[in-house]
């Protein structure tokens, strides 16, 4: 009975999800990109397969440390609930003075489906590219928030403003108000894990990346830059986030992005063996 | 050391073991840090103090008792903070390590006031588990504590009066109010739902499900109970309502008295205290004919026999130390004498007056079979094997699969997501010549749903059938108002409470904890916190224990709020803290 609803929220998801990206690639990609992409996606598969694999086998660490993350967190993590608590205060009660019907709807959505969207069409979008770099860089930085994040999930026990002030957001409070989405975010998550806030480090790396790309898709980043905006503040709004995880998410989506232009090079993986075999074997007296 | 008796574990449990040990040390360290800072801070002589209690995932209600008080700390002078732990970790922290200065939580309580013998009587404040977690020691206390017990009727009513008066003076905890247990139960899948607690042993006999409903679907809001069926672990549940229905006992209690379960029946004769004798109450215990556990051997005077043996050291003799069980202490602790008569018979000899010794009759009567193999298989494995009192393997492991001779056994569970039982069909409440309603219900599976009003959705929704849990108060008026669909109401022997750790300062002093007690508001705390669903008071006590003296007349007869309408008069506070010997700084800050 638990699946049940699990699945019904999950499909629910998958369907919104899947407009918004049809509609996106109809608007921002474009004939010409997905025609090509259609005769090159084989050899772009092959360029790209590395990056795939890391970030699938990060997502499958990330699911399992999660969970059993609380005997780990137990033996080496801290407790700073009282720390974030007693850094900023009340601070994020600042958006519950201009909390209406619609923003928290808005914003309720945009924690969920927006930032579900604003994950998934970038991967589409640069696999539309000629130069797969920029997709490569993009799978490398997803991978990067998730490792750095997890290590900080594990050494911070933290519990979210929700926690803390129940009486204060009521108002927004997400479960609160959907409680179906109780049973999406428990699935991925558990209520310790909030420094760093990863909606907010994978939202701004997605922003980031639209502003590297903006000439590929100029249209793109406008609505990349306000979605990644929007899904930062929810995390607030929607009292699940501290504004110290908040702009810890920045800091490291700052370094992912960084990191994965210093690790990602021009040529890919394999192209790079390719030319390593081809070339004869290097003289002692090199290097 | 603790590790060394558990290291060789048959694989069921190991996991958790390690699980709880890790958890230990964890707050056992994080716990020396605080201490630390508090010494070494920069403010190193103001009086700092760390509230233990649970997110509001855990206890909504708790957090927000906590923050009150907090604030009130504050507000006098006291550098308070907030230390959030996990459901699991918090009892840890407060009921095994004793690391807090003062928590928020709730007391499962029991149907007889005895249960403030465990809660309380000094000669358990250095063991771990439900008895004495506060360290408290009072010698007229432990007195009261003890006379209760040896006497019946009227002049034990008289006892706990004065018991009450004690702990109202002395303010071991403060007890804050009763909730309302509120609860949503379809009826259309599955009726008959009757005045019967659904937490009780009574809870689901005799309800009748539709032709082709063979399941009921009951919606939990904690999941430790997909995690753990040791009917000993103190932290990882309050109440016993699932090992209820996994295993039996020789009496439940029913509408407010012990009622025949496995035993068929029992005698007592109490010769009460007289001038200079203890009371003694013998009792002569049939168990019902036949009954067997859910492997299929018997339930023999032997099993009973061995629970009591076994609850008052874990360790049957093996280790150097006894290790009395975290959980049913109090209970066992006036048997005096077992006598197995035969198979189905056994004679018991409390030194007290029935109503205490009864209590030993509600304990889960666990076979005798599993449990000496499991002592035996952990004492042999180590050469020092020591049993740490509270925390050794066997009362943390998890026990899954549970089997005891209940009237549901084990079916499956998933971690998070469920905990399954079906009817154990061998059960005596199913026989035709005993007159208890039978269980018609083929399984019942305990679906785990963290939010109130999540479950109230998902019983709306025909998504389940029952919220086992109480519900929080701040989702009551999201219960839809629908033909089939009922709201269960019922007063609630639990109660919220601030409990003071009495091993250190400032609560070893009894004058800081009233003082700290009356920075609560207790009513206000009620209308706003509870938006009215719960009854405040002065006493651990349900009304009809409570003297005149200290009856609830808008405000707490002995530590009245300094203030009022949740308004704390800070003059009037501090002036308190300060006539009781505390001093201010030039900052304003209470010192230590």
């Amino acid at each position: 009975m638990y699946a049940e609803v699990l699945t019904r929220v999950l499909t629910q998801v998958a369907v919104v999800v899947g407009i918004l990206l049809l509609t996106s690639i109809a608007l921002f990609v474009g004939r010409g990109r997905l025609v090509e992409t259609a005769r090159e996606w084989r050899s772009r598969l092959r360029a790209t397969a590395p990056a795939v694999a890391v970030l699938a086998a990060v997502l499958g660490l990330n699911r399992v440390v999660r969970w059993r993350g609380d005997e780990i967190e137990g033996a080496i993590g801290f407790h700073m609930t009282e720390t974030f608590y007693d850094l900023e205060g009340e601070f994020v009660l600042l958006f519950q003075s201009i909390a209406t019907e619609e923003l928290t709807a808005y914003f309720s959505f945009i924690y969920v489906y927006g930032y579900a969207f604003l994950l998934i069409f970038p991967g589409i979008a640069y696999f539309a590219l000629s130069d797969t770099r920029t997709f490569r860089r993009l799978l490398t930085a997803y991978s990067l928030n998730y490792v750095l994040g997890l290590a900080f999930y594990l050494l911070v026990i933290a519990y979210g403003p929700r926690n803390v002030m129940p009486e204060e957001l009521t108002v927004t409070m997400l479960y609160d108000n959907s409680p179906e989405y109780q049973h999406l975010t428990r699935e991925v998550n558990r209520n310790t894990n909030v420094f760093p806030s990863l909606h907010t480090s994978l939202a701004a790396t997605v922003g980031v990346f639209a502003y590297i790309t903006r000439s590929s898709y100029p249209y793109w980043f406008p609505v990349a830059a306000v979605l990644a905006a929007s899904v930062a503040i929810s995390t607030m709004y929607l009292g699940i986030h501290w504004a110290i995880d908040v702009v810890a998410g920045l800091v490291l989506a700052g370094v992912c992005v960084r990191l994965s232009g210093v690790l990602v090079g021009r040529q890919p993986v394999a192209r790079f063996r390719r030319y390593l075999d081809r070339r004869p074997t290097p003289r002692d007296d090199r290097e | 050391m603790h590790r060394q008796s558990t290291t060789r574990s048959n694989g069921i449990d190991r996991r958790s073991v390690l699980a709880a040990g890790v958890a230990g040390l964890a707050t056992a360290t994080s716990g020396c840090i605080d201490r630390v800072e508090s010494a070494v801070g920069q403010e190193t002589d103001r009086l700092s103090l760390s509230i233990t209690t649970v997110p509001a995932d855990g206890d909504r209600e708790a957090v927000r008792i906590a923050r009150h008080l907090e604030e009130h700390l504050e507000a006098v002078g006291i550098d308070a903070s907030l230390d959030m732990r996990s459901r699991s970790n918090f009892l840890e922290a407060v009921l095994i390590d004793h690391e807090f200065d003062l928590y928020v939580g709730r007391h499962p309580a029991d149907y007889d006031p005895d249960f403030l013998y465990e809660t309380l009587h000094s000669a358990y404040a250095n063991e771990s588990g439900w008895q004495n977690p506060l360290g408290f020691s009072s010698m007229p206390v432990d007195g009261h504590l003890e006379a209760q017990r040896r006497v019946d009727g009227e002049r034990r009513r008289e006892r706990i009066a004065t018991l009450l008066e004690g702990l109202a003076e002395e303010k071991p905890f403060d007890p804050i109010c009763f909730p309302e247990e509120h609860r949503v139960v379809r009826t259309d899948r599955v009726d008959g739902w009757n005045a019967d607690h659904p937490e009780s042993r009574h809870g689901y006999l005799g309800l009748e499900p539709s032709e082709d409903v063979d399941r009921l679907r009951v919606l939990v809001t904690d999941a430790r109970i997909s995690r753990n069926l040791n009917p000993l672990s103190a932290t990882l549940r309050e109440q016993g309502s699932t090992i209820n229905l996994l295993y039996d006992s020789l009496a439940t209690e029913h509408d407010g008295e012990l009622v025949p379960w496995l035993a068929e029946d029992w005698e007592t004769t109490t010769i009460e205290e007289t001038e200079d004798d203890d009371a003694i109450t013998r009792a002569t215990v049939t168990l019902r004919e036949d009954c067997e556990f859910h492997d299929d051997e018997p339930v023999t005077a032997d099993d009973v026999a061995f629970t009591y043996r076994f609850l008052e050291d874990t360790a049957l003799g093996r280790a150097e130390f006894t290790s009395p069980a975290p959980r049913y202490r109090s209970h066992v602790s006036t048997l005096e004498d077992v006598t197995v008569e035969s198979d189905r018979e056994l004679r018991l000899e409390f030194s007290a007056g029935f109503e205490a010794a009864e209590r030993a009759l509600t304990v889960p009567v666990l076979p005798e079979h599993r449990w000496r193999e499991q002592v035996d298989a952990r004492a042999e494995t180590t050469e020092t094997f020591t049993a740490m009192q509270g925390q050794w393997g066997l009362v943390t492991m998890d026990n899954v699969p549970a089997v005891g001779s209940g009237p549901f056994r084990f079916e499956s569970r998933s971690e998070r997501e469920h905990l399954t039982l079906e009817r154990y069909d061998d059960h005596f409440t199913r026989r035709e010549d005993v007159d208890l309603p039978s269980v018609e219900i083929e399984q019942l599976q305990f679906g785990i749903d963290p939010g109130s009003a999540s479950s109230i959705e998902r019983v709306a929704n025909d998504g389940a059938d029952l919220t086992a849990s109480m519900l929080e108060a701040h989702a009551l008026d999201t219960i839809p108002d629908e033909p089939e669909i009922d709201h269960l109401e019922s007063p609630s022997q639990t109660f919220y409470h601030v409990g003071f750790n009495a091993r250190i300062e400032p609560f070893s002093n009894p004058h800081a904890r009233r003082l700290v007690a009356g920075l609560l508001d207790k009513a206000w705390l009620v209308e706003e916190v509870f938006d009215g669903h719960a009854t405040p008071t002065a006493t651990p006590l349900p009304e009809e224990w409570v003297p005149e003296r200290l009856t609830w007349d808008g405000d707490d007869p002995i530590t009245p709020f300094f203030g009022s309408d949740g308004d704390l008069d800070v003059e009037a506070a501090r002036d308190a803290f300060e006539d009781t010997g505390y001093r201010y700084d030039d900052h304003g800050r209470l010192r230590l």
